[in-house]
């Protein structure tokens, strides 16, 4: 196996497991920002100021392999 | 969209050398793209300062006015006696993050092979190693000589009883060390996927027949430009900033646990 189709490889692997630990990361973010809203719908504001930011940090994780995954695959099959 | 597609991967960096090894090699697109956004976040700086009016406080004025008063109250609650440099280094870092990502809505990739500054990991390190510094000369500041030994060695975690703090030194040492990284690879990250997607669309919906090419691949392009630099630029630039504020917080970690017993 050359190095470009094990730089593949690889890239898909953390693009499918990056994927899923943000998705479970966005998604336990949402199901308590649902709950805080059904108890007191007036901190809806607050809620979802505070979802996003948690949003943007689990996103981060996903991005970071992106980033490197795709630097990885375009430096090395160059 | 043709002019887009016969660029290269924005993976590599072009470099200009001053002749003497690594240290003197600048990559001149990061110059250009981070200098244009310094000189626009000074620019607004001085406007707003200049505009600053009690009687009559405008919309540009009331934005900026909200947005430093965040800065300042959470400042407050996390670090009090820090706000004096605490709230200019956050406001200034979030601002020109801020400017510096939404630099990607004018055209500057029309100069050839420039790129947005955040893109590249040597300008969002140089501000996670300037973060970095400030909190170890505020953990010493706050801890003394003692103290600052004891925050890696021996006084971490409270909750522990003492020979056991011991087995704690490898991974406090970690958590400080980490710091600079994650928050530069965060911004990074973010930035660079997002480049890299609108790369991505192009070298897909370029070569499409006519109407794909002039009409498809702008209006996708257009949409996700929106998304990566309007949204997630300010959302990464907002989160840079309030990580800068939390980490002055997690510094004092020893003191409110003296004061409690």
């Amino acid at each position: 196996m050359d190095h470009f189709a094990a730089a593949m490889i690889a890239f898909g692997i953390a693009l499918g497991g990056g994927a899923i630990g943000a998705a479970i990361g966005d998604g336990l973010a949402g199901n308590a920002t649902i709950s805080g809203v059904a108890r007191q719908p007036e901190a809806r504001g607050t809620l979802q100021g505070i979802m996003f930011i948690i949003i943007g940090l689990c996103e981060a994780m996903y991005f970071i392999n992106v980033a490197f995954g795709a630097l990885f695959v375009f430096a090395i099959g160059k | 969209m043709i002019y887009l597609a016969t660029e290269p991967a924005p993976v590599n960096h072009p470099t200009v050398s001053l002749g003497c090894g690594n240290w003197c090699t600048f990559n001149y697109d990061s110059l250009i793209s981070s200098g244009i956004s310094i000189v626009i976040t000074i620019a607004v700086a001085i406007y707003v300062a200049r505009m600053l009016d009690s009687q009559k406080p405008g919309r540009l004025q009331a934005l900026f006015e909200w947005m430093f008063s965040y800065v300042r109250t959470t400042s407050k609650d996390t670090a009090p006696d820090a706000t004096a440099f605490v709230v200019p280094l956050a406001a200034t870092i979030g601002f020109y993050i801020l400017v510096a990502n939404w630099i990607d809505f004018l055209p500057i990739s029309l100069i050839p092979y420039v790129h947005p500054a955040n893109t590249d990991l040597n300008q969002t390190l140089a501000m996670g190693v300037v973060v970095f510094l400030v909190v170890q000369w505020y953990t010493f500041r706050i801890h003394g000589p003692k103290g600052y030994a004891g925050y890696f060695f021996w006084d971490r975690p409270h909750d522990v009883p003492m020979p056991w703090r011991l087995l704690f030194v490898p991974l406090n040492i970690i958590d400080e060390i980490v710091k600079p990284v994650t928050l530069s690879m965060r911004l990074f990250g973010n930035l660079f996927a997002g480049l890299l997607m609108a790369y991505v669309i192009v070298l897909l919906l370029g070569n499409l027949p006519y109407v794909g090419s002039w009409l498809l691949g702008p209006i996708v392009l257009a949409v996700w430009k929106l998304f990566d630099v309007g949204f997630i630029g300010l959302i990464q630039a907002f989160i840079f900033m309030l990580l800068t504020i939390t980490y002055f917080g997690l510094a004092r970690e020893g003191l409110e646990a003296e004061h409690a017993h």
